[in-house]
């Protein structure tokens, strides 16, 4: 079989590239390796609903409960601080199956083709074709793009980029536990079945890890990522720390009685394009697979589909490599994966982790009691963050 | 609750042919001299795969969430890892 152009990964970065390409006119093909779209795939479960706006039909955008507060928790020895931001609009939950299903069937809609249970195994070039090699056989293509993900094996046998290591790797591990709607409701304070909140902690012990909370229409979502150079070095295993996190944010309470529906984790990448290259000949990277996740702001989701539709339409008109990556840099989303990453590499160092958590702990503290003596600046430290976050030098 | 006990929260399709492999134990032997137990893939797997017995890594690659820690922490790239095959392994309902 041929095709104009064969997505690999039915995510939000290969659905939102294969509905690009297809509504353009190409005859394209979508590969999935799990049994239906979204069922091999974890992520925060916070979207903003703008993201989708640009290629998707957002009317029908299947979300758990609309965000209406984001409460950043800070974590330091005993030290706690919470902050609730009031959420105007944009911010929803979102349960990943049903929405990388719904992404996925809006691209079939526009004529792309979908297979599932089929996962990739190498892609070659054989001329001015490809030929992409699957476990139930093969098929070919003029142009490629890869959104497989963090794993990104197909990606690294062709050698356009390397594997991560545990120096640029977060491992995180989530827990969902499933209530019905009254009770989730009821234990939140909500007013109504669609209101929704999301946490976002950051902790320092038993070792630095940002941890997070999600509120779906009938689960509650928990979960902790940790530097995988911390795990390694401290030999402390992820679910571990999640269950630490767990019992010192009270959190066992919250969903008492609750059964524990599932168990999963992923790793996160904190590195990628451009360093890495997100091209070779016509095929194209996207997402996950060159590392576009904003580890600041939790999302991962945005900057795939943002990829995914860059990538859609470099396949479409058969761009050159380098027209590719420069588009991608042009991109918003990517910009700012790409930009923030010089300040993320500093932050999750441990001691600057530590200091920051302390600081800001000893901040609002010191507010309250009106006493800031325990508060000891590091003005070097804080402007040479100051600068990196705002773009003026690059690390 | 113990981490076995999570993971019968998983659907779960067993693929018959294991798709983790350790590729030389001799290197497993040399990183337990290295690091010291437990080694860097057994920290970080959240799903209890590897365990150290009598001197060799075992796999209960039955077990695997397919998230590729432990590939990403082997300080000598000798986890030999695949997806299971056609799809089979975790399904996750909410991810």
């Amino acid at each position: 079989m041929k095709f104009d152009i064969v997505v690999v990964g039915a995510g939000p970065a290969g659905s939102s590239a294969a509905i690009t390409a297809a509504k353009g006119g190409a005859k394209v093909l979508l590969l999935e390796r799990g049994p239906e779209p979204g069922s091999k795939n974890v992520s925060g479960a916070m979207i903003r609903l703008d993201d989708f706006s640009s290629v998707y039909d957002v009317s029908s955008i299947p979300i758990e409960r609309k965000v209406k507060n984001v409460d950043l928790i800070l974590l330091s020895d005993s030290n706690r601080t919470r902050i609730s931001v009031n959420v105007e609009s944009n911010l929803a939950t979102a349960a990943r199956l049903k929405l990388d299903k719904w992404m996925a069937q809006q691209a079939e809609k526009a004529g792309a083709i979908l297979i599932t249970k089929t996962t990739v195994l190498g892609v070659e070039r054989e001329g001015n074709e490809y030929k992409v090699e699957t476990d139930r056989g093969e098929v070919r293509a003029d142009r490629v793009v890869l959104a497989e993900g963090v794993n990104a094996l197909v990606s690294m046998k062709a050698n356009i980029r390397p594997d991560l290591t545990p120096d640029n790797a977060v491992q995180t591990v989530k827990e969902v536990y499933s209530l019905n709607k009254d009770e989730v409701n009821k234990r939140f304070g909500f007013k109504a079945d669609d209101e929704g909140v999301s946490w976002r902690i950051l902790g320092t012990d038993p070792v630095p890890y940002a941890g997070f909370l999600y509120v779906y229409k009938d689960a509650i979502a928990i979960g902790a990522g940790i530097p995988m150079k911390i795990l390694i070095k401290r030999k402390i295993t992820p679910y571990t720390v999640l269950d630490e996190v767990k019992e010192r944010l009270g959190l066992n309470d919250l969903v008492k009685g609750a059964s524990l529906r599932e168990y999963s984790a992923k790793v996160i990448p904190e590195y990628g394009f451009p360093s890495w290259k997100a091209c070779s000949g016509k095929v194209y990277l996207a997402g996950d697979a060159i590392g576009l996740v904003d580890p600041l702001t939790f999302n991962g989701i945005g900057p795939a589909v943002a990829s995914g539709v860059v990538a859609g339409k470099a396949s479409l008109e058969s761009y050159e490599c380098s027209k590719y990556e420069s588009e991608l840099m042009k991109n918003r989303e990517v910009r700012r994966v790409v930009n923030g990453r010089p300040l993320v590499k500093e932050l999750v160092e441990e001691e600057n982790f530590k200091y920051y958590v302390k600081t800001i702990n000893d901040l609002l503290h010191g507010w309250v009691y009106s006493d800031f003596s325990k508060v000891k600046l590091d003005t070097s430290k804080l402007l040479k963050h100051l600068l990196l976050g705002i773009g003026v030098f690059k690390s | 609750m113990r981490v076995e006990e999570k993971l019968y929260t998983l659907r779960y399709k067993k693929d018959e042919q294991p798709h983790l492999a350790i590729i030389d134990p001799n290197k497993c032997l040399k990183c337990e001299e290295v690091n010291g137990v437990p080694q860097p893939c057994i920290s970080v797997c959240p799903a209890n795969v590897y365990s150290w017995i009598n001197q060799r890594i075992v796999i209960s690659y039955e077990n695997c969430v397919e998230c590729g820690a432990c590939r990403i922490a082997c300080p000598y790239s000798n986890i030999s890892w695949k997806y299971p095959r056609y799809g089979l392994g975790i399904a996750l309902r909410y991810g």
